[in-house]
């Protein structure tokens, strides 16, 4: 495996704009050619070694062997593993937006927290975060008809706003909570959620989300039955009615007794 | 400036591949130029500036498509330069992108085709920010209270004076007419069902709309016939509102020589079937009656398979399309005028409909004999965006590739229609007149569509050799030589090299000023006076599109006196 390690140099004060940070676009450049790819800082274009210093073995590898390991601060870096198809890139602490934005395949391990969009419009791959991630967890960007088609998102912690927005496949996990209006829109993927979640599966047409915690469910799903999952008694219910949907809701106990 | 020795296609003037230069000085063709600018030409094709008689590219409903789409908005992305300003969008790129684009292609010159009153200012204002090209709109009148009223009370010399006024409030080009009388019952929820269903409130038909205005439009004179979007437009059998329209009109004759009635997008108005199980090509019928009756003319309306967004002053339809496809949907009423709706949506080449469309499109358009009769349009961006055209091109020059896409195709797009036993090529004569000559005469536009002398100074150059390319076997080539000029030559300015935008004029604006006696005009004024005072949402002096919206005005005087 050929490892290639990450370090800013300084605090970033506007955001960075570092798509190019992916193990497809590391794997054939020496350590001398990665630091002189560009990258936008803010409204300036600056090189990699400007910002970071980087370090580890040279010369080429087949990107499924390379792993890119990024220590210090990345919260305000963006992009982070954008489109990438395979290889590995571990951040020990936090990870800004948009981080494996399209990926297709390979693994992203943040070890803090991860910032909005995370693993937005995923085809394949998996991402694994230790801490919370923000708003719009495996989404479609603005006006997309599809999030996440394939994959894996796993978050320790918690999560934001509008997990899986359009969500059409693939699978998100989260361990902790979720925010306002997890799975809107889900067309397919498959929601688990450990805690407690606000008004799950809002124009859900199919897929399904599982809240084992306690979920405030919307007034149009329709209270199926109650089911025992890997030992817990969920309440199923099948909406949402408003668009004719066929997903599943399953939730562990409900708000305000629900619909 | 001399353009030597290209493969000159000039059919206006009988000029069909032959070798010769052309001068250009003061932005026109001239007999002989002194400034000493030469490109050589030679072994490449040389045609006039691409003329684009329709398509959506400025104002409220083009605008609408963009907040709508942000995400139509991540394609087609190119940052600024020192020179350009940035570029976005597909289906509905921003307003450089427009002009960049047109000029890439070796197109000079884009009709918006349909803006309201109400809305002109916008369109004003998007046209403005369109770069490179020379530009005009048509406005719309075939739902307007005024016309209703004025179809309803018989009085034509009125509605001509309407017409002339409503063409310098919106600094406007021509008559569009857009289902006619359906726009108006829409604001009531309703349609109109043929063209002998009256209009809710007015008791007029649309034929009677129909035939008033083709009549004001030819007292005027004006340069453009009537450009009409028919009624029952995109629903299956509406080839028979279609062929009743245009019997409905042919006593009517043009006041100048030039179509008395231009049918736009005639692939969205050439279905059979009684519904979407049977539906089927009727372009053969259309293109049949187009070849026995020469006072008609079409543009194709070609579907693009992808992205597109459909964008109409057609609202029910719109409605019909958000109904059917789930999919987003605008909708907006203008007023006393129109209303409108925005639809994205995917054509697919499995989906049996669109396979079906997409031949409908080139039967037309391979089945009628005078290519002078038609336009190649795609109705940007309805049937899909114009940057296609190199497509649509290649398509009607080469049976082979149209058998290629065919097998890509649901096969049904072979079963219901006769495209795969059409054997006709067009040439590139053909392609001059379709996409230039045809365009600038059908609308009006004396000096755009060819390089006699005087002439605007509009020229394409494209890298392909006429006489050792077979379009029929190389379409690749062809399509890849059109889709970037090799230069692209503006008023006698090169704008576009090999795909480089390397200049950025400023183009100007068409608008027709069309004179009528006082006696109208004072009759439409008080009219007016009592509509805004009573309905309109605006004042009149916020309403009329002042001379600061049109910075590069180019005025093409009409009327009747």
């Amino acid at each position: 495996m050929r490892e290639i390690a990450i370090v800013p140099r300084r605090e970033f004060r506007v955001p960075v704009e570092a798509e190019k940070i992916s193990p497809d676009v590391f794997a054939p450049l020496s350590i001398e050619e990665i630091e002189r790819i560009e990258v936008w800082e803010g409204n300036r274009k600056v090189i990699l070694s400007d910002l970071f210093d980087i370090s580890g073995d040279d010369g080429p590898a087949k990107p499924e062997e390379t792993l890119i390991s990024l220590s210090g601060d990345f919260s305000k870096v963006k992009r982070v593993g954008e489109n990438m198809t395979c290889g590995r890139i571990a951040a020990d602490g936090d990870l800004g937006m948009h981080a494996g934005n399209g990926m297709v395949g390979g693994e992203i391990e943040i070890g803090g927290r991860a910032g909005d969009w995370l693993g937005r419009e995923m085809r394949g791959g998996k991402i694994i975060v230790l801490g919370n991630a923000g708003d719009y967890v495996g989404a479609g960007y603005r006006g997309e008809a599809c999030g996440m088609r394939g994959g894996e998102i796993l978050i320790e912690g918690s999560a934001g706003d509008y997990l899986g927005e359009h969500l059409c496949g693939g699978k998100i996990t989260v361990l902790g909570n979720s925010g306002d209006f997890p799975g809107i829109a889900n067309r397919g993927g498959v929601i688990v959620i450990g805690g407690d979640a606000h008004l799950p599966g809002a124009e859900m047409a199919s897929g399904s989300i599982t809240v084992r915690g306690r979920a405030r469910v919307l007034p149009s799903y329709q209270y199926q039955e109650t089911v025992e999952i890997d030992g817990l008694s969920l309440k199923k219910f099948l909406g949402d009615m408003v668009d004719n949907g066929k997903g599943e809701l399953y939730a562990a106990s409900v708000e305000n007794g629900g619909a | 400036m001399i353009i030597k020795g290209g493969f000159v296609y000039d059919p206006k003037n009988g000029v069909h591949g032959e070798e010769m230069d052309i001068s250009i000085e003061g932005g026109k063709v001239v007999e002989e130029s002194r400034d000493g600018d030469e490109i050589d030409a030679r072994g490449m094709l040389v045609m006039p500036g691409g003329v684009d008689a329709h398509a959506h590219i400025a104002g409220a409903k083009v605008n609408s498509g963009r907040i709508m789409r942000p995400e139509d908005g991540r394609r087609g992305i190119e940052p600024r330069t020192k020179l350009l300003r940035p570029s976005t969008g597909y289906t509905v790129p921003n307003c450089y992108a427009i002009g960049y684009r047109y000029a890439r292609l070796g197109y000079t010159c884009a009709f918006e085709a349909a803006t309201p009153i109400l809305e002109s200012r916008h369109t004003h204002e998007e046209l403005e920010e369109i770069p490179i090209v020379d530009k005009g709109a048509l406005t719309l009148f075939g739902n307007n209270w005024e016309v209703l009223e004025c179809v309803r009370d018989g009085d034509l010399d009125k509605l001509a004076a309407f017409v002339a006024w409503g063409l310098s409030a919106s600094r406007g080009y021509g008559v569009k007419v857009v289902n006619p009388g359906g726009g108006e019952a829409w604001g009531f929820g309703g349609n109109v069902k043929g063209i002998d269903d009256p209009v809710p409130n007015f008791g007029v038909t649309p034929r009677e709309i129909i035939r008033c205005l083709m009549r004001a439009n030819e007292i005027l004179g004006l340069p453009h016939s009537v450009h009409l979007h028919t009624n029952n437009l995109g629903k299956p059998g509406n080839y028979e509102t279609t062929l009743e329209t245009l019997k409905a009109v042919e006593d009517i004759a043009a006041s100048c020589d030039r179509q008395v009635l231009h049918v736009t997008h005639m692939q969205f108005s050439a279905y059979g079937g009684t519904g979407w199980r049977d539906f089927e090509s009727k372009a053969p019928e259309i293109a049949d009656y187009y070849n026995r009756h020469g006072q008609f003319t079409m543009d194709m309306g070609q579907l693009i398979f992808g992205s597109a967004t459909t964008m109409t002053a057609d609202a029910p339809l719109e409605y019909g399309n958000a109904r059917l496809l789930h999919a987003k949907w605008s909708n907006h009423d203008i007023e006393l005028e129109e209303s409108s709706g925005v639809v994205p949506l995917v054509y697919g080449r499995k989906m049996p409909i669109n396979a079906i469309q997409w031949a409908i499109g080139l039967e037309l358009a391979l089945l009628t004999n005078d290519p002078w009769q038609l336009i190649m349009t795609t109705d940007h961006p309805n049937g899909g965006p114009f940057v296609n055209y190199p497509e649509v091109i290649s398509l009607l020059m080469s049976r082979a590739k149209r058998e290629e896409e065919l097998a890509t195709l649901h096969d049904l797009a072979s079963k219901r229609s006769s495209l795969p036993s059409i054997e006709r090529e067009m040439d590139w004569n053909d392609v001059a007149i379709v996409t230039r000559a045809a365009p600038a005469r059908i609308l009006g536009l004396a000096e755009k569509g060819h390089l006699g002398l005087g002439a605007d100074g509009d020229v394409t150059i494209y890298d392909i050799n006429p006489t050792d390319v077979d379009p029929s076997k190389d379409h690749r080539k062809v399509k890849a030589a059109l889709a970037k000029a090799r230069y692209t030559i503006k008023g006698g300015e090169v704008v576009s090299r090999d795909g480089e935008i390397v200049a950025v004029p400023q183009g100007r604006t068409y608008w027709v000023d069309a004179s009528v006696p006082e006696d109208q005009a004072a009759k439409v004024r008080a009219d007016l006076v009592e509509k805004f005072a009573k309905y309109y949402s605006i004042q009149m002096s916020n309403y009329m599109v002042q001379d600061a919206y049109v910075t590069h005005p180019r005025v093409v005087k009409a009327g009747v006196i």
